[in-house]
C-alpha cells in the first residue's frame, strides 16, 4: 500500500468538525484551568489548612492517570447520582487536571517573587487584597506565563483521551475516518503532525507573549 | 512622635533587639549606628511593622504598630526606603510612585500623577518617569525609592541602609538628595554606614551594638572623645568605618 | 445470576494489571533512556543530517498525544506494512520512542549545561570522544538531568495507562474488565486511581533517594 494522504479529502468535514470540536472543549478547559490554578496556586503558598488542602489535590491530579480520571468522572460519577455528558466531562476533566499543573507554575510564580518588593507594597499601606491583586498576581503570572503555556499546549494533547468517553473531538473523528478508509496510517499520521504543528504554533504564540510582557523585567536586573 | 519602648526581637534562639528604647520627634535627624548584625535594620523593620515585637512597645504618634488596625493608620504616617529599592518591577517608575498615594489614600490620579513627576523632576529622573525599574541604574532606582516614599507625604522617613547597594557615585547621587530633604526639615530615622553623612545632617546618633542600644546623644557629643567616642564600641566602629585617609 | 460483589479474585486482577503496567514502564523507561541519551550524544558532537532528523522526529512524538502515537504505531503501520504487531509490541515500540523523545530534550539541555570549554579543555588533554563521554560529559549532565527525569518517569507512569486501549491488560484494563462485571465504577475507578497514586509516589520517593545518593558523589556543575 502507497502512502496517500488524497484518501482523507472526501473525510474533511469530519475531521474538521472534530478540530472545532477540540477547539471548544479546549478553550472551556485553559480558560477553567487558569481560574482554578490561579486560586489553588496562591492557595499553595499559605501555611494554613487551605494550602495542605491545595497542596494534597495537586498530588492526587499529578499522580493519578488522566484516563483514570475521566473515567471515574464519566463513569463513576452517574453511579453517584451524578450525570455529566461527555462533552462538560471533557471540559470539568481539563479544568481539574490543568488547574492541579497550572496551580504548581503559579505557585513557584508566586514564591520567584521577591520579599522586599512585597514587603514595600506592605508599608506603603496596601489591603492585602490590593498586594495581591495588583503586585503578586502580575508578577507572577509574568513569571508563569512560559510554563503556563506548556501546560495547556499538554491539556490539548491530553484531549485526545476524551475520545475514550465517546465524545467526537479530533481523535475520536479520525478514529471514524480510519474505519470508514480502511487507511488508519495516513489518517493518524496527519493526525499526529496536526497536533504537532498546533502546539508548535500554541508554544510560538506564548513565547511572543512571553518576551512582550517582560521586555522590562529583564534587562539588568537586579542592581 | 515615634517612640520605641523596651523593644525585644528574637529570631529563634538569638535576641536580635534587647530593650532598645528610642525617640524620634518631628524635626529630627536620628541616625543609628553600628555594625552588621547590631540590629539596626530589624529596629526599622519593628517600626514599619515588619516584624512582629517580642517585648516592648512601639507607637507612630500614639498609634500601636503591634495592633494591626493602628499599624494600618501608622503606616500612612511613615514612609520607606530600602536597601535593595523593592520597586515594583511590572510598573513604570511614574506608577511605582503614584500607586500608593492613590490606591491607600485614595486621592485623584491627575493631582497624584503631576505631584510625581514634580518628585521625579526634583531628583532628576523627569525623562524616566516611563521607564521601568529594570532600564535604571541603580542609583536612580533608589532615587524612585525615595520619590516612592515621599509621595505620601509621610512626617517620618524611614531608611534602611539606602546607599548600601550603591557604587560611590550613585551614593553620592542618593546622599544629595537626603541631604537636602534633612535641611528642609524632614523627620529621618536613617540607618547607614555613612559615618561623615551622618555627622552632618543628623541632629541626634544612637548607637547599637549586639541589639542593645548603647549610646543615644546629640550629634555633637556623639563625637566628642570625651562623651561618645570614649566608648570603646563606638572607637573601636569608628576606626573601622573610617579609615585614615580614605574618607573626607 | 450476575456476580456483581467484589471478590478476592479481582484482588489479584488488579495486582496482576498493576504489575503489567509497572512491568511495561519499566522496560519502556530503559530503553527510552538509552535511545534518548544516545540521540542526544549525536546531537551534541553535531553529526550533519542524523542529528537534524532525529531531532525533528523527537520533537514530533514530544508535540503529539501519545494516543494518536498508539493508534499510528498499532493501527497505522500493520496496514502499511501488512504484518500485524501484537498490542504489547505496539505498546512497548510506542512508549518508548515517546520516553526517547522526553529523555532526548532532558539530556540535550544537560549536556549543553556542562559547557563546550570543558569538552574543549578534556580535547585539549587528548580525551578521545569516547573517553569524553563517559567520563566528563555523562556524569554531569546526568547529574544535572536527575531531577526532570524523576518528574518524567513518574509521567510516564500515568501514560501506561493508554495502552489498555489497544487491549493490553494493564492496570487501566484491569479496571474496565472489574467495572464491566461488578457495574461498581465509582468504587472502581477510585481503586484504580489509588493504586496508581501510590505506585507514582513510591516512584518519586525511589527517584529522589537516588537523586540523593547521586549528588552526593557528583560533584554540582560549575566550580
Amino acid at each position: 500500500m502507497r502512502f496517500d494522504l488524497t484518501v482523507l479529502l472526501p473525510h474533511l468535514d469530519a475531521l474538521l468538525a472534530g478540530v472545532l470540536l477540540t477547539a471548544e472543549v479546549c478553550a472551556l478547559g485553559i480558560v477553567g484551568a487558569f481560574a482554578l490554578g490561579t486560586g489553588l496556586g496562591l492557595a499553595a503558598t499559605t501555611h494554613g489548612w487551605p494550602g495542605r488542602l491545595a497542596r494534597f489535590y495537586v498530588d492526587v491530579f499529578r499522580n493519578v492517570p488522566f484516563v483514570v480520571q475521566v473515567f471515574f468522572l464519566y463513569y463513576g460519577l452517574p453511579e453517584v447520582g451524578v450525570y455529566i455528558d461527555a462533552f462538560w466531562t471533557g471540559v470539568m476533566a481539563l479544568t481539574l487536571v490543568g488547574g492541579a499543573y497550572a496551580s504548581d507554575v503559579v505557585r513557584s510564580g508566586i514564591l520567584a517573587i521577591e520579599p522586599g518588593v512585597v514587603e514595600a507594597a506592605r508599608v506603603s499601606g496596601l489591603s492585602r487584597l490590593s498586594i495581591f491583586r495588583r503586585i503578586v498576581l502580575p508578577i507572577a503570572l509574568r513569571t508563569a506565563l512560559q510554563p503556563l503555556g506548556s501546560v495547556f499546549v499538554n491539556l490539548v494533547l491530553s484531549s485526545s483521551i476524551l475520545s475514550m468517553i465517546t465524545l467526537d473531538e479530533v481523535t475520536g473523528a479520525a478514529r471514524g475516518v480510519a474505519a470508514e478508509t480502511y487507511r488508519p496510517f495516513e489518517v493518524y499520521a496527519f493526525l499526529l503532525v496536526a497536533y504537532a504543528g498546533l502546539t508548535y504554533a500554541v508554544s510560538l504564540g506564548v513565547g511572543a507573549l512571553h518576551r512582550r510582557l517582560n521586555r522590562h523585567l529583564v534587562a539588568g536586573g537586579r542592581a | 512622635m515615634i517612640a520605641v519602648e523596651g523593644v525585644v526581637k528574637r529570631f529563634g534562639t538569638q535576641t536580635v533587639l534587647d530593650g532598645v528604647s528610642l525617640t524620634v520627634a518631628p524635626g529630627e535627624v536620628v541616625t543609628i549606628l553600628g555594625s552588621s548584625g547590631s540590629g539596626k535594620s530589624t529596629l526599622i523593620r519593628c517600626i514599619n511593622g515588619l516584624e512582629r515585637l517580642d517585648g516592648g512597645r512601639i507607637t507612630v504618634d500614639g498609634l500601636d504598630v503591634a495592633n494591626p488596625r493602628q499599624l494600618a493608620q501608622a503606616r500612612r504616617l511613615s514612609a520607606t526606603v530600602f536597601q535593595l529599592f523593592n520597586l515594583y518591577p511590572h510598573m513604570t517608575v511614574l506608577r511605582n510612585v503614584t500607586l500608593a498615594p492613590e490606591v491607600v489614600l485614595k486621592r485623584p490620579e491627575p493631582e497624584v500623577a503631576a505631584e510625581a513627576r514634580a518628585l521625579l523632576a526634583s531628583v532628576g529622573l523627569a525623562d524616566k518617569a516611563d521607564a521601568y525599574p529594570a532600564q535604571l541604574s541603580g542609583g536612580q532606582r533608589q532615587r524612585v525609592g525615595i520619590c516612592r516614599a515621599l509621595a505620601m507625604n509621610p512626617r517620618y522617613l524611614l531608611l534602611d541602609e539606602v546607599t548600601s547597594a550603591l557604587d560611590p557615585e550613585m551614593t553620592a547621587e542618593v546622599l544629595a538628595i537626603l541631604g537636602r530633604l534633612a535641611s528642609q526639615g524632614t523627620t529621618m530615622l536613617f540607618v547607614t554606614h555613612e559615618v561623615e553623612f551622618a555627622r552632618r545632617i543628623s541632629t541626634r546618633i544612637v548607637f547599637l551594638d549586639q541589639g542593645r542600644l548603647i549610646v543615644d546623644l546629640p550629634t555633637a557629643d556623639f563625637f566628642d572623645p570625651a562623651r561618645g567616642l570614649a566608648h570603646p564600641r563606638i572607637n573601636q566602629f569608628l576606626s573601622k568605618m573610617t579609615p585614615v585617609g580614605e574618607r573626607p | 445470576m450476575r456476580h456483581t460483589g467484589f471478590t478476592v479474585h479481582d484482588g489479584l486482577l488488579l495486582a496482576q494489571g498493576l504489575g503489567v503496567s509497572l512491568g511495561l514502564f519499566a522496560g519502556t523507561f530503559a530503553l527510552g533512556l538509552v535511545l534518548g541519551s544516545a540521540a542526544a550524544v549525536v546531537r551534541h558532537f553535531r553529526v550533519p543530517a542524523l542529528g537534524a532528523a532525529l531531532h525533528a522526529g523527537l520533537e514530533l512524538l514530544r508535540n503529539s498525544p501519545v494516543l494518536v502515537q498508539l493508534f499510528l504505531v498499532f493501527f497505522g503501520i500493520p496496514a502499511l506494512i501488512h504484518q500485524p504487531l501484537t498490542p504489547v509490541v505496539a505498546a512497548g515500540v510506542t512508549l518508548s520512542a515517546n520516553t526517547a523523545a522526553f529523555v532526548y530534550f532532558i539530556a540535550v539541555a544537560g549536556l549543553d549545561a556542562v559547557g563546550r570549554d570543558q569538552v574543549e579543555a578534556a580535547r585539549v588533554y587528548g580525551f578521545s570522544r569516547a573517553q569524553l563521554v563517559r567520563h566528563i560529559l555523562a556524569p554531569q549532565a546526568a547529574a544535572f538531568a536527575l531531577g526532570p527525569l524523576v518528574g518524567l518517569a513518574v509521567n510516564q507512569l500515568q501514560v501506561t495507562s493508554l495502552v489498555s486501549v489497544i487491549g493490553v491488560m494493564d492496570l487501566t484494563k484491569a479496571g474496565d474488565i472489574l467495572n464491566l462485571r461488578t457495574l461498581r465504577p465509582f468504587a472502581v475507578w477510585t481503586m484504580v486511581g489509588a493504586l496508581y497514586f501510590a505506585a507514582a509516589k513510591g516512584l518519586t520517593l525511589l527517584g529522589h533517594h537516588w537523586e540523593r545518593r547521586l549528588r552526593a558523589h557528583a560533584p554540582p556543575l560549575g566550580f
